[in-house]
């Protein structure tokens, strides 16, 4: 496609940056509504307790609401086709136990947030404390106090995976390589938390209930039920919202309470979260434990793998798709881009006294990632040859394509080896190879790691049928509508907090119809002026939003030429519309000008056709099992032998999105992706102690990287268009975070000699490393 | 409540608070200033940064009442000015901002980088941003930016 | 998370401070930045029912020199220290040391007085005004008196300070011109709590030798038998990493975990490494 900078392939800058430039975002918290109370939650200090009572304060009366003061809220229940798998109800405000440190017992209101906090301290709980289920592989099978009463155990799913014959590839293996792999507790931590504001529209009867959220629609259907309310007397908006990554993609207590709040009070409620807030109660992520073995032949060919995989998952599962989907991604993701044909995994998700469990960018697929890497780096050193050709060896050839893996991923294109040979290319793999050999004048000792993996996105019905979803996000809309003056507004379902759809879609209709994008809105975010739509998650908006704007521009452009024919005066068939104009033969007529006809000229509108230029469209991609991005990362670390503390040196990335739309944006993607990957690999962490009590409660225990202990993260392309898509376009948003811990871990690996197998890799954990090495190996 | 007056963004302010609203606070509920964000009020993430007397503070970690008679400014107070109008132009240009939570503070801590002249280099300029936290970007096209920012002043001053 | 209410006044005077903080029967409490105080008011883990602001006392802003020392008031700010505003008695060390304290924004407003005052065991000043063998002046209502800053922290946020009394200045004696240091603070992230701090200090000059280690489970750690290994000269590692092996397992008062005990010799040795290269 011709680049006239505005359209597909345009680094096109962003629209969305004007207001935030000068401050005048506006975020849930921003908003202002008169005589607004602020709400502070009382919260657990216990990870596993029953309710005996709460005493409130005579003077509070009115003020505390507690699950018996708003009977009318229902439970929030996951409802799954999953076999097997257990769904617990939860309440949104605890009524006679609470599962986890942070649970939400009673909303506090007061004039301000100050207030209400004192409020809530002033309310006196009674606690039976119970044991806490803390550790998810040895409390899996049962436990003293299980987390839900009269279950047997504390699993919420198991499942099986297999494909091929796994005791055959054990029998014809000529080396086994095992290992136990684990990704600590996290959070998201987007720099924004989470906030509702909530009020009763008299004039709409409505209740409008504000929400830091990357799903506005589908909370809106929650609330619904939640609430026994109509759809059509509940809107849900999502302003400016600082940053999502997945946390931000599912339903919370809070804003069922502050809607319910919201109905029975006469002003308006908001909350905010705080950061202590947000480490404890906003989705939890990662946490996985792995035990793998690949069976291998001499070459370091992965004849099968047979492992399993514990999600510790928490205390609830967070609606719609509850904590299933990440084990079952790990697991489907752990035979990574390989043609690995003989499989066995055991995926369980266990349920324990902490935070919920949710998605957060890559989901079940950082950790496979981190698991698959390291055991291919393993297999490698086993057979005495080098990671990046083990790795290719291995790899799905694009010749193989599409290839549908052990695992049941459905490779569509891509060229895997590739991208492994790009990544080596950009990180100058001879240059860090010699600085390696040289040794560093420090005594810090050099290594370069690689990890490569595939990226399922825009997965449609299909998918989410498979997995048990009673929710599917298969399709995105968008309704287009050309203004009386020609302008457009494009009004979708899908979320935008950071990833420049206000741009970016608006380059795609720019494409379609020649309207100058500074002549296009892009209205999200809000239940109220947009067709049902999913949300923004999952790798998905661009391909199933900006399809559904193609093809609602698409429906446009046929009625504006049909108008423009008529104008015009000639064949429907002889006229194109192009640049913002329709042109036929004799002629042309400006969008603007049938704009004009067909709201305040009817009068000139050709026979059978009516007025107003106002389309909507779904769309969902040719392919329901998804189309994947790939890349491979490669780092390169110092680590300080004595102190074990690790600096990242170098950080490449070499990916294949398709068709990018806005290069600009799609690379702001992986660098943000990747430094929260490196944020898993070296720093985040959510210890618990044996009561259940998070030990990372503020940023000072809770460490992020910040752009002091980075490198500038270099990037590569390759482009194999999708054949399922608008425009050849795949899913990328999440890519950026799944590698980081696999290649980081991998170049420690190699900088050392000693393995670290968990994230973060702290200090401690690389010195333990080195210790246990140590005294493994013959002096 | 205290009464305590501010020269805000250039205006003469003048309001009673309680003691222990947060300057953060005050700008955001009182002065419906809210492009000043919190993050986490306990000084780390540096989303609350304002000038208080021309120099960068953690507005969550200041009291209100303790900025009696001083300057304050925020995001909304630069109009005008060149150093801030040259980090925005190249802020848009370098792409160094995604949901926009994290940038007027970076804006403004990087403003003090340059006019501190320690905005010379992508390490010292790394350093300089230690203490503001960005969770999309990744950090690179900000000290892009920044570096360009920084050279236009130079060439500014040196012209 | 938001404070819990409180009171708030700001004295005129030192004297008037200490009145205050002296009436106030330990619910009182001084505050000059605010950048730890707030922090911990914020998460609600400190509540004092008083607030006596001495960011802006005179007497805490001085900044003055003789021939022999520095003398620092307890309100000068880490950035004026950081930005060489203020004398130096130091050959660079406590610039170097403000900088890597925090981030910007924290030191325009914190205190050295605050940081010696408060005591918080990852804490620079602490261990580097020990190092330099400062004296801080503190006031009270029966007057002033004076304390070594080595063994002014007596524990983790426990101090020699009197309930009623306020740090006032800091005297520093100035290192020769051919003294030497060594600052190493070993931290995961730019900006964060120390996990180890070593600082040392030869002046032969003055016959100063001296190594303290912040960051140290307790009160800063003066390191005795490395500091005599460092005044000998310090360029036997061997010796070294005995010397500071046997200060850190005859240090009664607190208990390292294997981690730890080696990260502190790591950094001590480097610091000393600096001092003789």
């Amino acid at each position: 496609m011709p680049d006239d900078g505005f359209g597909i392939g345009a680094s096109l800058l962003r629209r969305e940056d004007e207001r935030h430039l000068h401050g005048r975002g506006e975020f849930v918290p921003d908003i202002k509504l008169p005589g607004t109370m602020e709400v502070a939650f009382l919260r657990s200090p216990h990870a596993h307790a029953r309710i005996r009572g709460v005493a409130v304060p005579p003077a509070a009366k009115g003020r505390v609401f507690t699950a018996a003061d708003l009977p009318r809220v229902k439970p929030i229940r996951v409802v799954t086709q999953a076999a097997g798998a257990k769904s617990p109800p939860w309440p949104p405000l605890a009524t006679d136990k609470v599962r986890y440190v942070g649970e939400a017992i009673a909303a506090c209101l007061a004039p301000t947030r100050a207030e209400a906090e004192d409020l809530a301290a002033a309310v006196a709980v009674d606690y039976e404390v119970l044991d806490a289920v803390v550790l998810a592989p040895r409390d899996m099978r049962g436990s003293r106090h299980p987390v839900h009463d009269g279950w047997g155990d504390n699993l919420y799913s198991e499942r099986v995976f297999e494909g091929g014959d796994i005791a055959a590839a054990a029998r014809a293996a000529e080396l086994t390589v095992s290992r136990e792999y684990r990704m600590n507790r996290q959070s998201g931590a987007p720099l924004e938390g989470r906030a509702v504001l909530a009020y009763r529209d008299w004039r709409l009867d409505e209740i409008v209930v504000y929400a830091s959220t990357q799903t506005p629609h589908t909370v809106r259907v929650a609330l619904g039920e939640c609430l026994d309310l109509d759809l059509r007397r509940l809107r849900v908006v999502a302003p400016d919202v600082g940053g999502g990554f997945g946390p931000k993609a599912r339903l919370y207590p809070e804003e069922i309470i502050l809607a319910a709040l919201a109905l029975e009070l006469d002003h308006p409620v908001r909350w905010v979260e705080d950061r202590g807030e947000h480490l404890l109660t906003s989705a939890h992520t990662r946490d996985h434990h792995y035990k793998v073995t690949a069976y291998a032949d001499r070459e370091g060919r992965v004849l099968g793998v047979d492992a399993e995989i514990v999600v510790d998952a928490g205390a609830y599962g967070l609606w719609p798709q509850g904590p299933y989907q990440e084990a079952a991604m790990a697991a489907r993701n752990l035979p990574g881009p390989y043609t690995i044909a003989n499989y066995r995994c055991r995926a369980s998700t266990v349920a324990t006294n902490k935070a919920p469990m949710g998605p957060y960018r890559g989901v079940g697929r950082p950790g496979a990632c981190f698991a698959i890497e390291r055991t291919i780096d393993e297999v490698a050193r086993a057979v005495g040859r080098d990671p990046v050709e083990v790795r290719m060896l291995n790899m799905v050839r694009p010749e193989e394509m599409p290839f549908t893996t052990v695992g049941g991923m459905r490779f569509d294109n891509g060229n895997y080896p590739g991208s492994v040979r790009l990544c080596a290319e950009l990180l100058d793999l001879p240059a860090a190879r010699a600085r390696q050999q040289r040794g560093e004048p420090d005594g810090r000792l050099v290594g370069v790691g690689f990890a490569s993996f595939a990226e399922q996105t825009a997965h449609g019905a299909a998918e989410f049928v498979s997995r048990g979803a009673s929710i599917v996000p298969g399709f995105e809309s968008c309704t287009a509508r050309i203004l009386p003056d020609g302008s457009l507004v494009l009004m979708v379902g899908i979320q935008s907090h950071g990833q420049g759809l206000e741009t970016a879609l608006s380059q795609i209709a720019h494409h379609e119809l020649g309207i100058d994008p500074a002549r296009i809105a892009v209205r999200h975010g809000d239940t109220e002026s947009t067709a049902f739509g999913f949300g923004t998650f999952a790798s998905r908006s661009m391909v199933m939003s900006g399809g559904a704007v193609a093809r609602a521009s698409r429906m446009l452009r046929d009625k504006l030429c049909q108008i423009g024919a008529h104008l015009l005066q000639c064949d429907v068939a002889a006229v194109q519309c192009a640049d913002g104009v329709v042109r036929g033969p004799q002629g042309s007529v400006t969008i603007a000008e049938i704009a004009t006809v067909a709201h305040l000229r009817m009068d000139g509108l050709p026979p059978g056709v009516d007025p107003l230029l106002d389309m909507t469209a779904t769309y969902e991609p040719g392919i329901g099992t998804g189309v994947f991005s790939y890349a491979t990362h490669g780092a390169v670390v110092a680590v300080d032998p004595e102190t074990g503390f690790v600096e990242l040196l170098d950080f490449a990335v070499a990916e294949d999105c398709g068709t990018m739309v806005n290069p600009m944006i799609v690379e702001g993607q992986i660098r943000g992706g990747v430094v929260q990957g490196i944020g898993t690999a070296l720093y985040e962490e959510i210890p618990y102690d044996e009561q259940g009590q998070p030990l990372a409660g503020t940023l000072a225990d809770y460490l992020m990287p910040g752009a002091a202990e980075l490198p500038a993260i270099k990037i590569g392309h390759l482009h194999t268009p999708a054949t399922a898509t608008e425009y050849g376009m795949k899913g990328m948003g999440e890519g950026g975070a799944v590698a980081p811990p696999a290649a980081i871990a991998n170049a420690v690996r190699d900088a050392l000699g000693a393995e670290v197998n968990e994230t973060p890799i702290t200090p401690r954990r690389v010195l333990a490393a080195i210790n246990k090495a140590r005294e493994t190996t013959p002096s | 409540m205290t009464a305590i007056r501010l020269r805000l963004n250039g205006v003469e302010v003048a309001k009673d608070v309680a003691a222990r609203t947060s300057l953060a606070d005050y700008l955001r509920e009182r002065r419906n200033l809210t492009g000043t964000h919190l993050g986490c009020e306990h000084g780390v993430c540096g989303a609350c940064t304002v000038l208080v007397a021309g120099e960068p503070v953690r507005s969550c970690l200041t009291l209100a009442v303790a900025c009696d008679g001083w300057q304050v400014q925020t995001i909304e107070g630069f109009s005008g000015d060149p150093v801030m109008a040259a980090l925005r132009d190249a802020f848009h240009r370098r792409h160094g901002l995604q949901c926009g939570f994290c940038t007027p503070a970076m804006l403004i801590t990087a403003r003090d980088l340059i006019r501190r002249g320690k905005a010379g280099s992508e390490a010292e300029i790394r350093q300089g941003l230690a203490g503001n936290l960005c969770r999309c970007t990744g950090y690179t096209n900000i000290v892009a930016a920044v570096l360009d920012a920084a050279a236009t002043q130079g060439a500014r001053d040196a012209g | 998370m938001k404070a819990p209410d409180f009171d708030y006044v700001r004295p005129h005077s030192l004297g008037e401070a200490v009145g205050l903080l002296a009436a106030g029967a330990g619910e009182a409490r001084v505050v000059a930045g605010g950048q730890s105080l707030l922090a911990l008011m914020n998460l609600r883990m400190a509540a004092p029912a008083l607030l006596i602001d001495i960011a802006r006392l005179p007497e805490l802003a001085i900044a003055t020199e003789d021939g022999e020392a520095v003398t620092l008031g307890a309100g000068v700010t880490h950035a004026m220290i950081e930005d060489g505003r203020v004398p130096d008695p130091s050959q660079g060390l406590m610039a170097r040391a403000a900088l890597s304290l925090g981030y910007r924004a924290i030191r325009n407003r914190g205190t050295i007085g605050g940081s010696l005052a408060l005591a918080d065991p990852a804490a620079e000043w602490p261990a580097v005004l020990a190092a330099l063998g400062a004296e801080a002046s503190v006031r009270g209502p029966g007057g002033r008196r004076s304390l070594k800053c080595a063994g002014f922290a007596t524990g983790i946020y426990e101090t020699q300070l009197a309930e009623d009394e306020i740090v006032e200045s800091i005297r520093i004696p100035k290192l020769s011109a051919d003294a030497r240091w060594g600052y190493v603070k070993l931290a995961r992230k730019s900006g964060e709590f120390a996990t180890a701090l070593a600082v040392a200090v030869a002046d032969r000059a003055q016959g100063r030798f001296q190594i303290v280690l912040g960051a140290a489970n307790g009160a800063p750690l003066a390191l005795d038998q490395a500091s005599r290994a460092l005044a000998s000269g310090g360029g036997n590692l061997d010796a070294m990493r005995a010397a500071v092996a046997s200060d850190l397992d005859r240090a009664a008062d607190r208990h390292f975990d294997e981690f730890q005990r080696n990260l502190h010799i790591v950094a001590v040795l480097r610091a000393v490494r600096q001092v003789t290269p």
